[in-house]
């Protein structure tokens, strides 16, 4: 079991955000995690990266439990994540950001220019490697999150919402990425809010609804469920359900 | 290439500056551009580069004065043989200061530095060992070469220029190498840094000891030259607030930014000086808080970074519009 947690609770004040969720993921997996705005998914996963420390629960990462560690401590373990809102180093150029993640396993800055080269060429920005972050769009940035994460080598990759604003194409190609990303062997977790994204990406799926946990499986099982159908698909389902899509999400 | 060619021609003028103009009064002004250079520098680091505003880094200053003044008083010693002990000193506060405000967001960091520096001016106000309130003088006659006490500001001119060179190749050295990328990284968001496992209050700490070490001989310097210094010389806010002007309106988290910043305030404040007299000092805050005003106001990141990039606007760079197709 490469992460896992285990009934982990957030809450914020007398506002339960996270109840009791679970979820374990081995080397190679992509797990989603679904639910409308608000479910309290972005919640749940700064609890496995650190940035928020869980209320009750336990988080597991390669055996050992790192529930209170700080974000720095999990990423020198191989935990890297994305933000929902991008958080780029605006100042810094591409490659600058890039060398940040790589700097994690090397004080060489020459090498850690080489991995952010590498990592630049995979997904696609080598070109605008000496642009300034703050002259990029939403998807440049998105990547360019993804770009950093990468570089500090990590064992699993927790991206919040990565395609969020993103155009229909450029959903494509982002999607496109995690796949080529996934082919290198790394573990992934996945916070989406749009369906056909986490239906494309993932093997196992978590929705959320209220800071609950209510409904896990494959995509196929959790977009046929009623309850699922019922909490989360809402107005839409009747839609997509008019038109065949909740029971053949292929 | 060109850079260099720039930088060594900048050097040569600084060497020759104090052999062309050698009327006492251009040699000190020279001397203190120097001295003020070097405390604005080792301020960049920590408030320019890491981004984390020291507002009372006189504190710094001062131990490395005070400690001059009194291990010679005390002990007779030379006063620059007292830097190790300034510097210690001040790492020790620096420490002190910045492990419990550092984790917080800034604006606590820069209102402990003010509160620590005002107590310290307080409490050596009232200590008869470092002079209370009258002061601590160095020595009067040099007894050896090493007392550095001279009467032309030639030879501090250049032991100033010297010390300089070392801050300014200590700064460039960090700024190429990961600390540097990790302050910068700090500031610009300490979030997503942390993301990536930098230790931000680890760095942020290491920048502030550094900078405070290297302040610390500015007061030594500035002790040296003076041979004298008095709570308000040494440890007043006037000079916490020179320090961090001189930096921001050069150009914070630029190398050479604080170097530019003292070059254009110390002759102002110098001839305002010499015209107004003492009267000058109520008037050096109303200037200082007007050149705060107009910092923030119109030039952020200082007069270097917006000569540098009228610069670079006149070379071809890459377009906007490459720029949102590939991303
Ligand atoms: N720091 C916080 N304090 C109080 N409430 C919060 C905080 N962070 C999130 N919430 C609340 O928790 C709920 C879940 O938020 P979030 O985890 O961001 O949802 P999601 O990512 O699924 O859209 C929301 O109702 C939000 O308002
Ligand atoms: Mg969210």
């Amino acid at each position: 079991m490469l992460l896992e947690a285990i009934d982990v609770t957030k809450t914020f004040g007398a506002l339960t955000v996270v109840n009791t969720v679970s979820v374990s993921l081995n080397k190679g997996d992509i797990l989603g995690l679904i639910g409308p705005n608000g479910a309290g998914k972005s919640t749940f996963f700064n609890c496995l990266t650190g940035d928020l420390m869980p209320t009750s629960g336990r988080v597991i990462l390669n055996g050992e439990d790192v529930s209170m560690m700080t974000p720095e401590q999990r990423a020198v373990r191989g935990l890297a994540r994305s933000f929902q809102v991008p958080q780029t180093f605006e100042t810094m150029s591409v490659l600058e950001n890039v060398m940040i993640g790589a700097f994690l396993r090397t004080s060489d800055p020459a090498r850690a220019r080489r991995r952010a080269y590498e990592v630049l060429d995979l997904v696609g920005l080598v070109d605008v490697a000496s642009a300034v972050a703050g002259s990029l769009g939403t998807p440049g940035r998105k990547r360019l999150e993804i770009a950093r994460a990468l570089a500090t080598d990590p064992e699993i990759l927790l991206l919040d919402e990565a395609m969020a604003g993103l155009t229909a194409t450029e959903v494509r190609q982002a999607i496109e990425l995690v796949r080529k990303i996934h082919q290198t062997g790394m573990t992934l977790v996945i916070v989406e809010h749009i369906m056909e994204v986490i239906i494309s990406l993932a093997q196992q799926v978590i929705v959320f609804h209220q800071g609950h946990q209510i409904a896990r499986g494959t995509p196929q099982e959790v977009t046929r469920d009623p309850a699922v159908v019922t909490a989360y698909l809402g107005k839409r389902a009747a839609a997509n359900a008019a038109r065949g899509f909740a029971g053949d999400p292929a | 290439m060109k850079r260099s060619v720039w930088l060594l021609l900048i050097l040569a003028l600084v060497i020759v500056y104090p052999l062309l103009f050698t009327t006492p009064f251009l040699q000190r002004l020279g001397a203190l551009v120097l001295l003020y250079a070097i405390a604005a520098s080792a301020w960049n680091i920590v408030g320019g580069y890491a981004g984390q505003v020291s507002v009372g880094h006189v504190v710094f200053f001062g131990c490395g004065a005070y400690a001059s003044m009194a291990f010679f008083t005390h002990f007779g010693w030379p006063p620059i043989a007292a830097v190790p002990v300034g510097m210690a000193a001040s790492v020790g506060i620096a420490a002190l200061i910045g492990v419990p405000t550092l984790r917080l967001s800034g604006h606590y960091f820069s209102m402990a530095t003010i509160a620590v520096a005002e107590l310290a001016r307080l409490i050596v106000t009232n200590v008869e060992a470092l002079g209370a309130a009258v002061g601590l003088s160095g020595p009067v006659m040099p007894r050896t070469v090493f007392d550095l006490s001279f009467t032309s500001a030639l030879p501090y001119y250049y032991l100033f220029l010297a010390v300089l060179l070392v801050v300014l190749g200590l700064t460039y050295w960090m700024e190429n190498s990961r600390i540097g990328f990790y302050l910068r990284a700090i500031k610009d968001n300490e979030r997503a840094a942390r993301s990536l496992g930098v230790q931000a209050g680890r760095y942020k700490l290491y920048a502030y000891m550094i900078s405070a070490g290297l302040t610390s001989v500015a007061g030594t310097l500035y002790a040296t030259m003076y041979g004298f210094i008095d709570p308000e010389s040494g440890l007043g806010i006037l000079t916490s607030v020179k320090i961090l002007i001189m930096a921001a309106l050069g150009g914070a988290g630029l190398l050479f930014g604080p170097l530019v910043g003292a070059a254009i305030l110390v002759p102002l404040e110098e001839i305002s000086n010499n015209l107004l007299g003492g009267k000058g000092a109520g008037l050096t805050f109303v200037v200082y808080g007007a050149i705060i005003m107009i910092i923030a106001r119109f030039y952020p990141s200082g007069l270097l970074k917006l000569l540098l990039d009228r610069m670079a606007a006149a070379k071809p760079a890459p377009s906007d519009k490459q720029v949102r197709d590939v991303a």
